[in-house]
C-alpha cells in the first residue's frame, strides 16, 4: 500500500508539476505572443497608382508598425513627409516629436517601407504629383 | 439676362474657323456653303494678331544681340518613369485670360494656336466658358510607360532674328502598352524668329509664357518657363520616320496641373514644382504669309475611336535639371 501510495504520490506530484509547468508555459507563450504582436505585426500596404492617388488614402496603425508603399504604376512617385519640401503646408503633417522622412524616387514596381514609432497623424505627399492631389495619411495610435 | 454675345446659330465665320481647328481632331465637318468663307475668315483673324509689327521688325536682323551675362547651357533628362499624354478635349477658358464675354481678350491670330475668337467660345456645363472644338489643351490624358528624355541646349541669342546661335539637341521617347516606341527628335533647325508670337532666337530662358502673355497659346495658363525652345525635327515610331519636318516646341515650366491632373488656370499654378511639356502642334508654319496652316501630325498613335492622334502633347515630370552660364 505504502509503495502504492508512494507511487501514487509520485505520480500525483509529477502530474501536478507538469500541469503547473504547462500552465505556466502557456501563460508565458500568451504573454510573448502579445508582445510580439505589438512590435512586429503584418505591415499594412499602400499602393501608388497611375491615377495619382495613394490607395488607400488613409491607413490606421499602432505605434511600432511598419507601412509598405508599393508602386504599381508606370510613373515614378515619392512618399514624403517633410514640411521643408511641401508645396502646400496643408499637404504635410507630423506629430510633434516625429522626424520628417522622404523615400526619394520610387520607380515603377519599387517599394518603400517606414516604421512609425511616434503616435499621431502623419500627412505625406508625392513630390512630383503633390499639386495633382497625390496626398495620403497615416494615423498612428499608441 | 445673358451677357453673352454668342449667337445660337453658328455664323459662316464661326463655321469656317471651327473647321480649321476642328477638322484636325475630327470634330467638325464644314458645310459646303461655308467653304468659301473659310479662307477670308481665317485670314481676318490672323491679320488681327498683335505681334505682327514686332515680328516684322525682328525677322530680318542679321546680327542679333546675345544674352546678357553670356550664353546659358541647359541639360535636362528623365531616365525612368512614364509620361502623361494629352488627348483631344475642350478647354475651359480662364476668365482672367480670356476676359468676360462682352470684352473678350486673346481672340486674334490662328484659332487655338494664338487666340480663341468669340464665336469659338461656348457656355460650359459649370456656367463658365469653354472652346467649342477639341484642342490639345484639355483635361483628358493617358499615362504611358518608359518615358525617356535627353536635352542639351544653349540659349545664346536673345531676340527674334534672321539668324541664331541658339541650339537644341533633344531625343524624347515613350512606349504604349503594346510595346510600340514613339520618339520625337529635335532640332535640325531652330525657329530663329516667331511666326505669330516671338521665339527669341529659338531658345528662351526665364520668361513668362502662354496665358495672358501672347507667347504661345493662351489656352495654356500663364506660367514661368525656365527654358523653352521652338525648332524643327522629326516624329518616329518604332525607329521609322513618320513625319518630317515638324515644328516642335518644348518647355520646362512651373507645374500647371491640379487635382486629378486637370489643366489648371492661372490661379492653379504651383510655382515650386516643375514639368517639361513637349508639343508637336497640328499646324505647320506658312513662312511666306507669316501664319500657321492646319496639318495634323502623323503620330502613329491610334485613339480608341480608331483615329490617329493628330498631335503630341507629352509631359515629363521626373526630371534632372542642370544649367551653367557663360
Amino acid at each position: 500500500m505504502s509503495t502504492r501510495h508512494g507511487v501514487d504520490r509520485r505520480r500525483v506530484l509529477a502530474t501536478t508539476v507538469a500541469g503547473i509547468a504547462a500552465f505556466g508555459l502557456t501563460g508565458c507563450t500568451t504573454k510573448l505572443g502579445s508582445l510580439f504582436s505589438k512590435t512586429e505585426p503584418s505591415a499594412p500596404s499602400v499602393t501608388m497608382t497611375d491615377e495619382l492617388v495613394f490607395k488607400p488614402r488613409r491607413v490606421t496603425i499602432r505605434a511600432g508598425q511598419t507601412v509598405e508603399w508599393r508602386n504599381d504604376s508606370v510613373l515614378v512617385h515619392t512618399v514624403t513627409a517633410d514640411p521643408g519640401i511641401a508645396a502646400k503646408a496643408a499637404d504635410v503633417a507630423l506629430p510633434a516629436d516625429a522626424k520628417a522622412f522622404n523615400s526619394g524616387n520610387v520607380k515603377p514596381k519599387g517599394k518603400f517601407s517606414h516604421m512609425f514609432t511616434t503616435p499621431g497623424t502623419y500627412r505625406y505627399f508625392c513630390i512630383p504629383h503633390e499639386a495633382a492631389g497625390m496626398v495620403g495619411e497615416v494615423i498612428v495610435k499608441p | 439676362m445673358s451677357p453673352t454675345p454668342f449667337k445660337k446659330r453658328p455664323t459662316p465665320l464661326a463655321i469656317a474657323i471651327a473647321a480649321m481647328v476642328g477638322l484636325s481632331f475630327g470634330a467638325l465637318t464644314p458645310p459646303a456653303a461655308a467653304q468659301q468663307d473659310m479662307k477670308a475668315a481665317i485670314k481676318k483673324m490672323q491679320s488681327l494678331n498683335q505681334t505682327r509689327g514686332y515680328l516684322d521688325a525682328h525677322k530680318s536682323v542679321k546680327k542679333p544681340l546675345g544674352l546678357l551675362g553670356g550664353p546659358i547651357t541647359i541639360k535636362l533628362t528623365q531616365n525612368s518613369g512614364g509620361v502623361f499624354v494629352g488627348l483631344p478635349a475642350r478647354r475651359a477658358l480662364d476668365p482672367t485670360v480670356f476676359g468676360p464675354p462682352k470684352m473678350p481678350r486673346h481672340y486674334a491670330g490662328s484659332p487655338i494656336i494664338t487666340g480663341v475668337p468669340p464665336m469659338l467660345r461656348a457656355k460650359a456645363a459649370n456656367g463658365g466658358f469653354q472652346t467649342k472644338v477639341l484642342t490639345p489643351f484639355g483635361n483628358k490624358h493617358i499615362v504611358l510607360p518608359n518615358g525617356r528624355l535627353k536635352i542639351s541646349a544653349v540659349d545664346a541669342t536673345a531676340t527674334d532674328a534672321a539668324t541664331t546661335k541658339d541650339k537644341v539637341k533633344m531625343v524624347a521617347s515613350w512606349q504604349d502598352k503594346k510595346g510600340n516606341t514613339y520618339q520625337v527628335k529635335c532640332c535640325a533647325k531652330m525657329a530663329a524668329h516667331g511666326l505669330e508670337y516671338p521665339t527669341f532666337g529659338g531658345v528662351v530662358t526665364n520668361v513668362i509664357m502662354h496665358g495672358f502673355t501672347g507667347i504661345g497659346t493662351p489656352l495654356m495658363p500663364s506660367e514661368f518657363a525656365y527654358f523653352a525652345f521652338w525648332g524643327f525635327g522629326e516624329i518616329d515610331m518604332n525607329g521609322k520616320v513618320l513625319d518630317k519636318p515638324r515644328l516642335i516646341h518644348g518647355m520646362l515650366t512651373e507645374y500647371v496641373r491640379k487635382q486629378g491632373y486637370a489643366l489648371g488656370w492661372d490661379r492653379d499654378v504651383t510655382p515650386t514644382r516643375t514639368q517639361f511639356h513637349l508639343m508637336v502642334p497640328p499646324v505647320k508654319p506658312d513662312m511666306k504669309n507669316g501664319v500657321f496652316r492646319k496639318a495634323p501630325v502623323k503620330t502613329g498613335f491610334v485613339l480608341p475611336n480608331g483615329k490617329q492622334l493628330p498631335f503630341w502633347h507629352v509631359m515629363f515630370e521626373t526630371l534632372n535639371v542642370d544649367s551653367t552660364r557663360g
